[in-house]
């Protein structure tokens, strides 16, 4: 008898789920994404919807949210909604080719990687037949390149990011030394400060540390060392595999000596975070990172808060400081039912207010020149201006020379670097290996 | 007249058992058909994953460029000028050929895989897609190891919980807790536990007791990579393994093991005699999903490894998402389903459950 | 004789809770790093060597936080996350055991022709890995234009109900012959015998399986990542974790990760807990063994 009530208590269960579930329909609750009183209201039937994709950080997520609104007050009949997507660029990516196979006209805006408008051009319109040739020169000429496919603007540059150095200045003050300008006198410095500190008394501190893991960071921080020495950025803008060169071959061997030395052994598994952990606690005396750092450096509960400064990265025997370009792009979607409406949007977005609200109240880079001479952004940010020529002179993944392949030519370039890094090659063999691998993913001509 | 009547109840009992089958069938038929047709046709051609690009048919192209092996000899390297054979100055070696230069590249290349000598001769193993069988094999010692480790373990977990104790109830729960971790987390939580310093719980353990000094890069150096991935997995998967054979176990009549005692029947003897008989049957089906899972293990890998090394899966997904590949992303999928299928059987056949007997 | 026999039997006793011992802090110590964890700021994380409890940086001091706590309790998709997430799991949970269990009966229990293809067939559906299905699965979910929740359901069936039925088809097995042939001598029918006789033998079976099953459920991502992905109030705890950010872009909240983890947990002991009652309870009135 007992088994019985058992066994129908389970079958009410199923009833019940499968009713509630059914119920659940997707309809019923708008995206609960943001603020309550910034939820847009449920759009009436001749309400035009634009649906933009974009990050879902705290902060970010809020601005992006701040412009729909502002974009909606000034256009009635338009609902612009922001869908928060996964913060880790492979799932976001993942995401977005789901929508592209499925040819989806759910979302009209996509905010992009740098690196993916050349992979992902043929999902996107061209933002010069809606009107962004008045706006276009405003903007960073290598990421409007960048984003420039056979003459077609595929996307807006929206904030941007560059590899930097972080350095300690109490420690090169206690050393008496200067901000290093080459990558020898860095190793030079982070080894006296490395074993000074060590000495002392703190095992765990490191010279340098940066993204040495076998994934896109790694890309970002070879393409740096070996731009920086002269030696191309892997495959040329016209299309030439130039990576065995010299200047490569020589940088990414220097680099190989560092790991186990100033760096530490695991620095080949270690991503952004990682390096910022190790560096936030007072563990190292220079990192390779991104601009965020930053201002996570000055909060109160860090070890680093006050101590340290950042610089343009140093430079190979060979060349002048390279930094690889990063940020993100607004882009709009082919399959989007209002795609005039859409591009717009995406302007707005990516206009002289909007970034410069962004960069005032979440400190994301700009990629419009003008704003690095902002006073405002320049009071809120001091940190930008120094940025400015960082960004000027970065260098761009060669992603859209290579597309559609680029991101088979990076985990090539990464994956031998790699091995380099931990010592099961010399770099001209890997990279005599690496040109043939290019060849046969691209097709293009050896240098 | 009694055969008669036997076949027509058999009639009856064949058609309740289709109609029994019906609801299972209908769901795995709706949602599985199509997603699985497709991988299959898909593996044959040169589909590009979301791309208006022409699809084309391309028969076993895919499955060549992922399986080709070939093997060359190394010829010793002569000194033009004294016609000798070259040695390496500073280990006494004879210097070889290279690889790259011997191993074909037409029509499609081949890359090194392995060096290995053989009766006094160097040869070079090569393979069209290195990084997919370095990926077949990580994959396959991941899966035999952990799974091994994780019967053992299971076995004892499920043993000692089944006999009575005090604690037995908190043991039980205690015990399930890893598998109830959500996966993606607990790749996460083991990341930072294995991080390359002693903010990592392992390193700063192992320091403490004065075993290293606190900097081994569990998960960037290669002698640790499978290991760490094994401790995770078995960790994770245990209490899975262990339940399943803790049903089984339950299912073991007491009277059994008191006949056998009063014949005098030690605990090994009863072990042997029934307790393994007649938990096969849950063996082989717990042993057969706990290696289908780390055949297709994923975010393990995926998080903790990235690029570096490659399951089967990731690199399946490496191919899909990264390089929009699915041509041959599902021709992998295909390899996995047919690597598994052979598992399958093998642990059919040789734990001796028949799958289509009655009693 | 004796008293070496009892010297032995405590060795012995001793020997069993020192491997339980073991077994405890290998299974459970991780997890007791995921609270450390999930009671730690930032800097705290940061902090070198790593310590057991948290502790103030500069002072030493024992000083845990349940800011994480707070942050987590305050998303609203989390909270959101695990309602879906229970609902989908229930459900996901109840429909593999019912359809699992009926054609596990067929399979274990009933003699019929196709019976071997049949099993390899249902566990063939199961064999691809996830990526890999997919695209396909996203086209068809799209094809029927279901609800998010309704598709992650059906979606979850691939890899829930192969493992259902072939579980329990080994279990059904196991049941005595005599059991069956005796229901049919007084007359039932093979639907009766199933209904009456069979399934509250197995009932232990069904909640084992069922458990493991529904955690299976609960702890799936990428279905969940692509299926919800449109639709943001369907997401479920994996899809509202792997949402969670730092302040600013690539900030990894590493403490409220760990934090929501050990939340997530926590129901899931409790589930357990009340069904390994219903396990024993089973196994006690569930008398007919043998």
């Amino acid at each position: 008898m007992k088994k019985r009530t058992w066994l129908s208590m389970l079958l009410v269960l199923v009833l019940m789920f499968s009713l509630l579930a059914g119920c659940g329909s997707p309809a019923e609750e708008p995206a609960e994404t943001g603020e309550p009183s910034e939820e847009p209201a449920e759009p009436s039937e001749e309400d035009v919807v634009i649906t933009v994709a974009a990050g879902a950080v705290g902060q970010e997520l809020e601005l992006t949210q701040m412009a729909a609104q502002m974009y909606m007050d000034d256009n009635p009949g338009v609902v612009v909604e922001v869908l928060d997507t996964p913060d880790l660029a492979q799932d976001r990516l993942g995401l977005y080719l789901q929508f592209f196979e499925a040819q989806s006209s759910e979302v009209d805006v996509y905010q992009i990687d740098v690196i993916w408008p050349g992979d992902l051009e043929e999902h996107f319109v061209d933002l010069y037949e809606y009107g962004a040739e008045a706006v276009v020169g405003e903007h960073f000429p290598a990421i409007v390149e960048n984003n420039t496919v056979d003459g077609r603007l595929v996307a807006i540059p929206w904030f941007t990011d560059a590899g930097l150095l972080y350095y300690r200045t109490d420690l090169l003050e206690k050393y008496d030394l200067d901000p290093p300008e080459t990558w020898e006198e860095l190793a030079q410095q982070a080894q006296v400060i490395q074993q000074g500190e060590r000495d002392e008394g703190n095992q765990d501190f490191v010279g340098f540390v940066w993204q040495g893991d076998a994934y896109e960071g790694l890309t970002c921080n070879a393409l740096e060392w070996i731009a920086s020495n002269e030696g191309g950025t892997i495959i040329s803008p016209e299309g030439i595999i130039t990576i065995n060169n010299e200047n490569a071959v020589e940088m990414i061997d220097m680099a190989a000596t560092w790991v186990g030395t100033i760096s530490p052994e695991g620095v080949t598994g270690m991503a952004e975070e990682d390096a910022r952990a190790i560096w936030q606690g007072g563990n190292a005396a220079f990192m390779r990172n991104w601009p965020y750092a930053y201002s996570l450096g000055q909060e109160d509960d860090s070890a680093v808060k006050d101590r340290f400064d950042v610089s343009p990265l140093p430079a190979g025997a060979n060349g002048e400081p390279a930094a690889t370009l990063g940020g993100w792009q607004l882009a709009v979607s082919r399959y989007s039912e209002n795609p005039e409406i859409a591009a717009d949007v995406a302007l707005f977005m990516a206009s002289y207010d909007m970034q410069k609200m962004r960069a005032v109240d979440g400190s994301l880079n700009p990629t419009i020149m003008d704003l690095y001479e902002d006073d405002d952004v320049l009071e809120a940010a001091p940190f930008f201006g120094s940025l400015y020529d960082v960004f000027t002179n970065a260098v761009a993944r060669p992603s859209t020379a290579s597309a559609p392949n680029y991101n088979a030519v990076s985990t090539a370039f990464f994956r031998a670097v790699h091995d380099v890094l931990n010592g099961n090659l010399d770099a001209a063999t890997a990279f005599e290996e690496l040109e043939l691998d290019l060849q046969d993913i691209t097709g293009f001509d050896i240098e | 007249m009694k055969k008669h009547r036997k076949s027509n109840f058999a009639k009856r009992e064949e058609r309740t058992a289709y109609k029994l089958l019906v609801p299972a069938l209908i769901i795995l038929l709706l949602i599985a058909i199509y997603p699985l047709g497709q991988v299959f046709y898909t593996s044959f051609t040169d589909r590009q994953f979301a791309s208006g690009q022409e699809t084309e048919f391309v028969g076993f192209d895919n499955y060549r460029r992922l399986l080709s092996v070939t093997v060359q000899q190394l010829e010793p390297l002569v000194d033009e000028e004294t016609n000798q054979i070259v040695i390496d100055d500073e280990t006494g070696n004879t210097v070889y050929e290279r690889p790259i230069d011997v191993l074909p590249r037409d029509p499609i290349r081949y890359r090194e895989y392995r060096q290995f000598s053989l009766m006094g001769n160097q040869y070079v193993l090569g393979a069209t897609d290195v990084d997919f069988i370095d990926a077949i094999k990580n994959t396959v010692v991941f899966t035999v190891t952990s799974v091994f480790l994780e019967l053992v373990l299971g076995l004892g977990v499920a043993l000692v919980v089944n006999s009575n104790f005090k604690g037995k109830g908190a043991t039980r729960t205690a015990m399930l807790i890893p598998w109830a971790v959500i996966t993606v987390v607990s790749a996460r939580m083991w990341e930072w536990m294995l991080a390359p310093n002693r903010t990592g719980m392992f390193n700063m353990l192992l320091d403490r007791f004065g075993l290293t000094d606190g900097s081994i890069a569990f998960l960037a150096s290669s002698s640790f990579q499978l290991p760490a991935m094994i401790a995770v997995d078995v960790w994770k998967t245990t209490p899975f393994m262990a339940l399943l054979l803790l049903a089984g176990l339950q299912t073991i009549p007491d009277e059994l093991y008191e006949a056998a005692a009063i014949d005098g029947a030690g605990p090994v003897k009863q072990f042997f005699s029934i307790t393994f008989p007649l938990l096969k049957p849950a063996m082989a089906v717990a042993l057969i999903f706990r290696t289908l899972d780390a055949l297709r293990v994923f975010d393990v890998f995926q998080v903790l490894l990235g690029q570096s090394e490659y399951s089967m899966a990731t690199y399946n997904y490496f191919q899909l998402i990264g390089n929009r590949n699915m041509g041959l992303a599902s021709a992998i999928g295909v390899i996995i389903f047919i690597i598994i299928f052979g598992f399958a059987i093998i642990y059919i056949k040789s734990l001796g459950v028949e799958m289509d007997e009655t009693s | 004789m004796k008293p070496h026999k009892t010297f032995r039997q405590r060795l012995l006793k001793l020997g069993f809770y020192f491997v339980l011992m073991i077994i405890f802090v290998y299974l459970l110590f991780p997890f007791y790093w995921a609270i450390n964890s999930s009671l730690k700021t930032e800097a705290q994380l940061q902090m070198t060597p790593a310590t057991m409890v948290p502790r103030n940086p500069a002072t030493g001091e024992l000083a845990p936080t349940l800011q994480n706590y707070r942050v987590v309790f305050d998303n609203q998709q989390f909270v959101r996350g695990v309602m879906n997430s229970t609902i989908i799991a229930f459900s996901t949970t109840a429909l593999a055991l019912v359809a699992g269990s009926f054609a596990a009966f067929a399979l274990g229990k009933l003699r019929f022709r196709g019976k071997k293809p049949t099993l390899y067939l249902i566990l063939a559906m199961t064999m691809f890995p996830q990526v890999t299905v997919l695209a396909g699965l996203y086209a068809v979910i799209r094809a029927l234009s279901l609800p998010a929740l309704i598709s992650l359901i059906l979606s979850y069936m691939i890899f829930t109900l192969p493992f259902t039925t072939w579980v329990l088809t080994s279990f059904f097995r196991g049941l005595p012959m005599a059991l069956l042939e005796s229901a049919q001598v007084d007359g039932a029918t093979p639907f009766q015998t199933f209904y009456k006789i069979m399934l509250p033998l197995t009932a232990p079976a069904m909640v084992t399986t069922g458990l493991l099953a529904f955690i299976a459920a609960w702890n799936e991502y990428l279905f969940a990542l692509t299926f919800t992905s449109i639709e943001p109030s369907a997401r479920t705890v994996p899809v509202a974790i792997a949402y969670f950010t730092g302040a600013v872009a690539r900030q990894e909240p590493f403490g409220e990760i760990m934090a929501a983890a050990v939340l997530v947990t926590v129901p899931i002991v409790l589930l357990v807990l009340f069904f390994q009652r219903r396990i024993v309870a089973g196994l006690t009135a569930g008398a007919v063994k043998g």
